[in-house]
């Protein structure tokens, strides 16, 4: 594979992205509310309001702490689990343009003219969607840690994050979740030929993120080795199958035949 | 040492002739199937070096399948073609570096200017970096586009996003050439313009493949044209299907026509069919290389003045007797 050629389309892909107006809004927008609005709408009030005694801790407080510390500490927790959603909805924003939208467009057949083999086409138009997915992502995430540790700072006199937990969220899951919707995308593009269809459809690749996010909540799940080690592999295995799934449905033939 | 100069020299003189002589583009049996239909069926052509070359067809014909086989971006069902050389099955990548395409479609990417689709498609075509520059500046200047390189080609016209995607096919100086429907929807100066580009290719030796559905384009521009309907009806150069298929035709314009004047046409030998209008005389011919001089000459010994005299386009009568022969 010729990354020099992977790159010069994973480019084009962004630059096409960012002159559209509402990916460019999704790109921004987005990240933003997960970095700012969040921890403000969260964590905020918690830290401001009463005392908590132990029988109003929610299921998803971290034991082991004072109440208020549990709660917040808990709460840090959900919103760092959220973030996993970040590379789940924008590969599936860009992608709907830069898949289906230059399927219908018929902008593809002069690209599947060129000296390019099926793998630097996949994998360059992944690529597209990806890296401004985990690059939004880990921006949004540095702004996030910075409002997190200024809030919490005074309640545990430490910095909380980043932790692990978070790192393992932001460098392990956030990639292989990206990876899953892009591939997801991929999929849905051999068959869809609406940018709009494509992008709600693009939207369940949220799914896997919110049900490990839920299963927290809930209380189901605590966040330790064991159940990190289970949710990673399961979202590997995804990533990898869809990828092989949308490797199979790109090809050019099938691209100028049977995506219709 | 003498004897291995000219060993050397036999040698490559050789391999040159080789490449001289062996076709740009060989098609055996190519056959495509959509399911139960047939695009195209048993396709066998040959297309040689620096030859313009026509596809001509009605809608449906195949000529846009047979034209993305060529290019390997489908495979065929069946047989199999060469493509400067090298195998559309097992050397598709070779044949996408040494080929150029403009789709039926032009599917521009309307957010991105003339500048950087060329840029783009350049990389991926593998041109180096010192040659890109001038190559995309030489193309858009003489297609007339370089003054507004910068702006997305949404904005564009038509015709000049039609340029745009012909100085894409053009932009790694390919060997051959596809162009389907090269002038369809242009307005004719910018048709006259896209024409005029083809000659100039042409005149650099390159081996051009145009699907068209217009027939004076195609008299005028091509070597030679096939008449595809899913199977090949005919082939040969325009002149020779005329010949063959149709009536040569050529008008007349005259100050005054006489009595005499149309008797003196009318037995000229190789004369089929003399139409008098008020001030035209449309004349059938055998061959009109051999006979319009003749009648030239008999209209002014008897006394005509002749304003014009116009070869009428006869592929397109060609062309509809054997299309609708089948
Ligand atoms: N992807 C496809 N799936 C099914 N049938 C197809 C496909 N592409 C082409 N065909 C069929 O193959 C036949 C030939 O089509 P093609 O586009 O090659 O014709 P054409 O000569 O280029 O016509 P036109 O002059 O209208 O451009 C048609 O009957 C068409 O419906
Ligand atoms: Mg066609």
């Amino acid at each position: 594979m010729r990354m020099d050629r992977v790159w010069t389309i994973a480019r084009k892909d962004i630059a096409s992205a960012r002159k559209h107006r509402y990916v460019l809004y999704g790109l921004i927008g987005i990240p933003l509310i997960f970095a700012v609005l969040i921890p403000l709408s969260m964590l905020y009030p918690v830290l401001l309001g009463e005392q908590i005694t132990e029988n109003d801790l929610p299921s998803f407080a971290v034991p082991g702490l004072e109440p208020k510390q549990a709660m917040a500490l808990g709460l840090v927790q959900m919103s760092v689990l959220m973030f996993m959603l970040l590379p789940a909805i924008i590969p599936s924003v860009i992608s709907s343009y830069t898949f289906v939208g230059e399927k219908v467009n018929r902008q593809l057949e002069p690209l599947l003219a060129t000296p390019t083999t099926d793998a630097e086409l996949l994998v360059g138009k992944l690529m597209g969607a990806f890296v401004p997915a985990m690059l939004s992502t880990l921006i949004s995430f540095a702004g996030f840690v910075v409002i997190v540790d200024a809030l919490t700072f005074p309640l545990f006199g430490r910095l909380l994050l980043p932790d692990w937990i978070s790192l393992v969220v932001l460098l392990v899951f956030c990639p292989l979740v990206g990876l899953a919707a892009t591939s997801f995308c991929v999929v849905i593009s051999a068959k869809v030929s609406d940018v709009r269809a494509a992008m709600q459809l693009g939207a369940l690749s949220v799914l896997p993120p919110m049900g490990f996010y839920f299963l927290f909540t809930a209380g189901i799940v605590r966040l330790n080795w064991l159940s990190i080690v289970i949710f990673g592999a399961l979202l590997a295995c995804l990533s990898v199958g869809l990828l092989a799934l949308g490797r199979a449905r790109f090809g050019r033939e099938e691209i100028l035949v049977r995506w219709r | 040492m003498l004897d291995l100069a000219l060993l050397d020299f036999l040698f490559t003189s050789k391999v040159q002739v080789l490449e001289m002589t062996q076709p740009a583009i060989e098609t055996r049996a190519l056959t495509r199937k959509f399911g139960n239909t047939v695009a195209v069926r048993d396709l066998s052509l040959r297309v040689r070096r620096g030859e313009v070359f026509a596809l001509l067809g009605p809608n449906g014909a195949g000529k846009t399948t047979t034209v993305r086989m060529l290019s390997c971006l489908i495979r065929p069902s069946a047989g199999t073609a060469l493509v400067a050389g090298n195998d559309i099955i097992q050397d598709a990548l070779k044949i996408r570096e040494v080929v150029g395409l403009l789709p039926e479609n032009p599917g521009l990417y309307p957010e991105l200017s003339a500048y950087y689709t060329l840029d783009f498609y350049a990389k991926l075509y593998g041109v180096p970096a010192s040659e890109r520059k001038r190559r995309i500046r030489d193309l858009l200047e003489l297609l007339g586009i370089w003054e507004r390189r910068n702006e997305p080609v949404g904005r564009f016209s038509r015709g000049m996003q039609q340029k745009v995607a012909i100085a894409r096919a053009l932009v790694h100086d390919p060997e051959v050439l596809f162009l389907d429907e090269p002038t369809a929807s242009l307005a004719p100066e910018s048709a006259k313009v896209v024409r005029e580009f083809i000659r100039k290719l042409r005149r650099k030796g390159r081996t051009i493949l145009l699907c068209t559905h217009n027939l004076h384009e195609a008299e005028q521009l091509c070597d030679r044209v096939a008449i595809l309907k899913t199977s090949l009806l005919t082939v040969g150069s325009p002149t020779e299907l005329e010949r063959e298929f149709g009536t040569q035709r050529v008008e007349i314009q005259l100050k005054r026509i006489t009595a005499r004047i149309l008797q003196a046409v009318r037995r000229i030998g190789g004369v089929r069919k003399v139409k008098r209008g008020k001030r035209t005389l449309t004349v059938e011919v055998d061959d009109s290389s051999e006979v319009n001089p003749r009648i030239a000459s008999a209209i002014v010994k008897a006394g005509g003045k002749i304003v014009w005299m116009k070869q009428a386009s006869s592929l397109e009568e060609a062309y509809l007797k054997v299309v609708e022969s089948t």
